[in-house]
């Protein structure tokens, strides 16, 4: 199981995080989420008032503006949109804002690999600061496989275009809960063990899948220790944004994580 | 809503059809613990599947597929082109879902459906997914580009699969890739030889001199099939093969794309408000693997009648 | 990745389309000549039509004249577009598209305006706007293969269509068009005799009231030769009317004229 990654990595060592919140004055929320040299800028806006057509009033409605680094969106950008979209409505807690539009607008900053897992930790990110009440946090990993079977994690562009296949999971991070015996269990797993979106690309067999679950599993342990950490309230609360409900809302909901 | 104890009086008040409008979800619930779902099939099984092909005339080929009221019509033309550098002897492949206002009272025109792209991006992916491959052979999908050269480096194929949804009821990509299969075991290349322009053209019948430059190349090998089924994850249920009305009601979808050889092609789950685990994803696979022998027999049924006329 | 090198290369058909020496024998007057599927030429192509052809539709019919297949669905009466006025009648909204595979070389698969406002011409008429104030009911064909005649037959179907509906009409509506070839007028024509036509008059009509509701001429016609067409026509429509009846009331039938 020994493998030369170009960057000098171990199979399971991820590209260094790099999380800020904050960083937009006008958004409600943003944050930026670097995965090494992936790069990916988040604003949150909302909720306003008022759904889309076709979108259910009852609920709060989220609608996600995927822009490339450069060029028109096309195909891919609008299945990257609608798995946020449908990623993103799982973790919101949608029923406490019905008949609102929560818009979420991804920045292509720099694209080097495991981008989509990079942009939804980046949204989750601007959702908690832009203080919309969430379930759980999701936290997403790209499992890379090669052709003698071994797994990478976190690949870089390069190492993308030479896998055989590659899986984009995500999970719900553990929730650390007030009441202990309230430890979720779903049919004998963990809560976390549960997947929220898979998106997979290239031929494997059912167990390297399994394989690559269990790999990513393992990873996103670590990446929602980290984002649990960045995500810690920024005392004092920051008074040049109209928002302060929102923070302190917000501030509220960190507490049940 | 009614308290639970109440529920099978709310049932026998109210008109079965206003229930299942007001309370959807409830509707369902109710079939569900009966292992069983409302147009009377049980949870794992898929609906009624069938193919016809050659259905328009004026392409090189052709398939029709219909699983419940869901219906697909796919159609490949094949146009000519100048094959790039990098791979002059390959030809390629434009595929595109379409969803015409037609199909669904949610599609209007000129606001193309949401849907369209992404399915159309999914079936892209699985047909054509010979890119991560270039380390061991040149291709392992289903098809083989090197099959559509015509004369290395001048000219080559360039097939336009194009899929209509006709009626949209559930499990859209499931019909859509079948029907992309069903067209391509279908497609009949046409035999060309090149005119003194440099121009490939369609022999006709006599031939007229000329030497056809793809004798015998008229079918494409198909390797590796991609099948797939689409489940819906409610609680601890898995429906098979579900219908528009049951995916707007419960939202969390997984479609598993298994190949012949039983290898995974892909394992979809757009995010959803159920978590998949390990045991819901070995379901949902084993489902597939049945379901992909299933479709394997239609298929093998409608292409050699095919042969027969 | 699907289409290699990113922007579609250009490409072309092999199928040979202008090498036909114009207009064979058709403008030859002397000459008697044959359809070249066997039809005399005041005989219509075979009709086939089935309603309830869409599940996810109020109503909807397929129609299939020889070659020319077409799909017609009706949605509503449903809600009118916001931006719309207030309206103390119905609304009728019409849209005809082909497939990319419809026409013998591959096509955009775009909307095909000026059939769509010909459409709605042809049915405004016969439709009884009054039942459903305020709303609008959407009718929208797409012709899966054009063999020729298309507008008339998408006109038949979509009338079967909203009597599927079951939208209110005076009456069904029907369509023929007759080709000018030469002396002769042919009923029905293919796509190959509409390629060389000299010019073509399509008829609408309400066969019942014995009223037209559309009468379209093309090219160079003398008055006797308009009445005659016309007649022709307006026999081929009552004919037709009852080819749709049937189909109304009883279970499938084909008939042929």
């Amino acid at each position: 199981m020994e493998i030369d990654r170009l960057d000098g990595r171990t199979p399971n060592q991820l590209r260094p995080l790099a999380c800020s919140r904050n960083v937009l004055n006008r958004a409600h929320g943003s944050a930026s989420w670097c995965q090494g040299d992936t790069k990916v800028l988040v604003a949150v806006y909302g909720p306003k008032a008022g759904t889309k057509k076709n979108e259910n009033p009852e609920k709060a409605c989220i609608e996600i503006i995927w822009k490339p680094k450069t060029g028109l969106s096309g195909k891919l950008e609008r299945e990257y949109e609608m798995i946020l979209k449908r990623t993103l409505q799982s973790i919101c807690i949608l029923t406490l804002n019905p008949n609102t539009t929560t818009s979420v607008i991804i920045q292509v900053v720099n694209d080097d690999g495991a981008l989509l897992p990079c942009a939804i930790n980046a949204a989750c990110a601007a959702l908690v600061d832009a203080g919309i009440p969430l379930k759980y946090l999701a936290v997403a990993i790209c499992c890379c496989l090669a052709e003698s079977g071994y797994v990478i994690l976190d690949p870089s562009k390069l190492e993308e275009q030479k896998m055989k296949a590659f899986a984009y999971l995500v999970f719900p991070n553990s929730v650390l809960s007030i009441h202990p015996e309230e430890q979720l269990q779903v049919g004998g797993e963990p809560m976390e063990h549960g997947i929220i979106t898979s998106v997979t690309q290239g031929a494997m067999s059912v167990d390297d899948y399994l394989h690559c679950l269990e790999r990513g599993r393992a990873a996103t342990a670590k990446m929602s220790a980290f984002l649990r950490k960045s995500l810690q309230p920024q005392l004092p609360i920051d008074s040049s944004k109209a928002g302060l409900v929102d923070k302190i809302f917000g501030y509220n909901i960190l507490q049940l994580y | 809503m009614a308290l639970p104890d109440a529920s099978g009086d709310v049932l026998s008040e109210m008109d079965v059809d206003a229930f299942r409008r007001l309370f959807p979800l409830r509707f369902f619930e109710t079939h569900l613990v009966k292992s069983t779902r409302p147009d009377g099939r049980s949870l794992a099984e898929a609906r009624e599947t069938s193919s016809a092909l050659g259905a328009v005339a004026s392409a090189d080929g052709s398939a029709l597929v219909k699983i419940g009221s869901t219906r697909m019509l796919a159609a490949i033309k094949m146009e000519v082109m100048t094959p790039s550098k990098e791979s002059p002897d390959e030809g390629c492949i434009a595929i595109d879902f379409h969803m015409p206002p037609i199909c669904s009272p949610t599609v209007r025109p000129g606001r193309p459906a949401e849907a369209a792209p992404v399915v159309s991006k999914q079936l892209s992916d699985t047909i054509l997914r010979q890119v991560k491959c270039l380390s061991c052979c040149s291709f392992c999908g289903m098809i083989n580009l090197k099959e559509l050269s015509l004369i290395s480096g001048k000219a080559a194929w360039m097939a336009y699969l194009d899929i209509y949804c006709l009626d949209a009821d559930g499990a859209l990509f499931d019909a859509a890739l079948l029907s992309a299969v069903a067209a391509f075991s279908h497609l009949q290349i046409p035999v060309v030889s090149m005119n003194d322009d440099g121009k490939v053209v369609v022999l006709s019948g006599d031939h007229g001199g000329k030497e056809p430059v793809n004798k015998g190349k008229r079918k494409l090998t198909l390797s590796s099939i991609p099948l797939s089924l689409t489940c819906l994850l409610h609680k601890n249920y898995i429906l098979a093969d579900p219908t528009a009305e049951e995916e707007s009601v419960m939202e969390t979808l997984v479609t598993v794309v298994l190949d012949s050889s039983g290898q995974l092609v892909s394992l979809y789950k757009p995010g959803g408000p159920v978590l998949a685990y390990t045991s819901a994803i070995q379901d949902c696979v084993a489902l597939t693997r049945q379901r992909a022998r299933e479709l394997q027999t239609i298929l093998d049924e409608v292409t050699s009648g095919m042969e027969v006329d | 990745m699907a289409g290699k090198g990113g922007a579609a290369p250009s490409t072309y058909s092999p199928s040979p389309t202008t090498q036909k020496t114009k207009s064979r024998i058709f403008g030859n007057d002397d000459v008697d000549w044959v359809r070249s599927d066997g039809r005399e030429f005041h005989q219509c192509r075979p009709a086939f039509f089935k309603t309830g052809a869409v599940n996810a539709a109020a109503g909807s019919a397929y129609a299939e004249f020889g070659n020319t297949k077409v799909i017609v669905s009706v949605f509503g009466p449903r809600e009118s577009k916001k931006a719309m006025m207030y309206s103390d009648i119905g609304r009728l909204n019409c849209n005809v598209s082909y497939t990319t595979f419809a026409t013998p070389v591959r096509g955009q698969g775009s909307d095909h305006k000026e059939f769509s406002s010909m459409l709605h011409k042809a049915l405004e008429g016969a439709i009884i706007l009054e039942t459903f104030p305020k709303t609008t009911v959407d009718v929208f064909a797409l012709v899966l293969e054009s063999g020729g005649s298309d507008l008339p037959v998408v006109i038949s179907c979509a009338s079967l269509a909203l009597a599927d509906a079951g939208i209110m009409m005076y009456d069904l509506v029907t369509s023929v068009s007759v080709s000018g070839l030469g002396k002769n007028l042919v009923i029905d024509p293919i796509l190959e005799e509409e390629s060389y036509q000299d010019g073509s008059l399509m008829l609408t009509c309400m066969p019942s009231r014995y009223e037209v509701t559309q009468l379209t001429i093309t090219g160079e016609w003398s008055t006797p030769k308009i009445n005659e067409g016309m007649q022709i026509c307006l026999d081929a429509c009552s004919k037709l009317a009852v080819v749709m009846r049937a189909c109304l009331k009883g279970p499938d039938s084909t008939l042929e004229e």
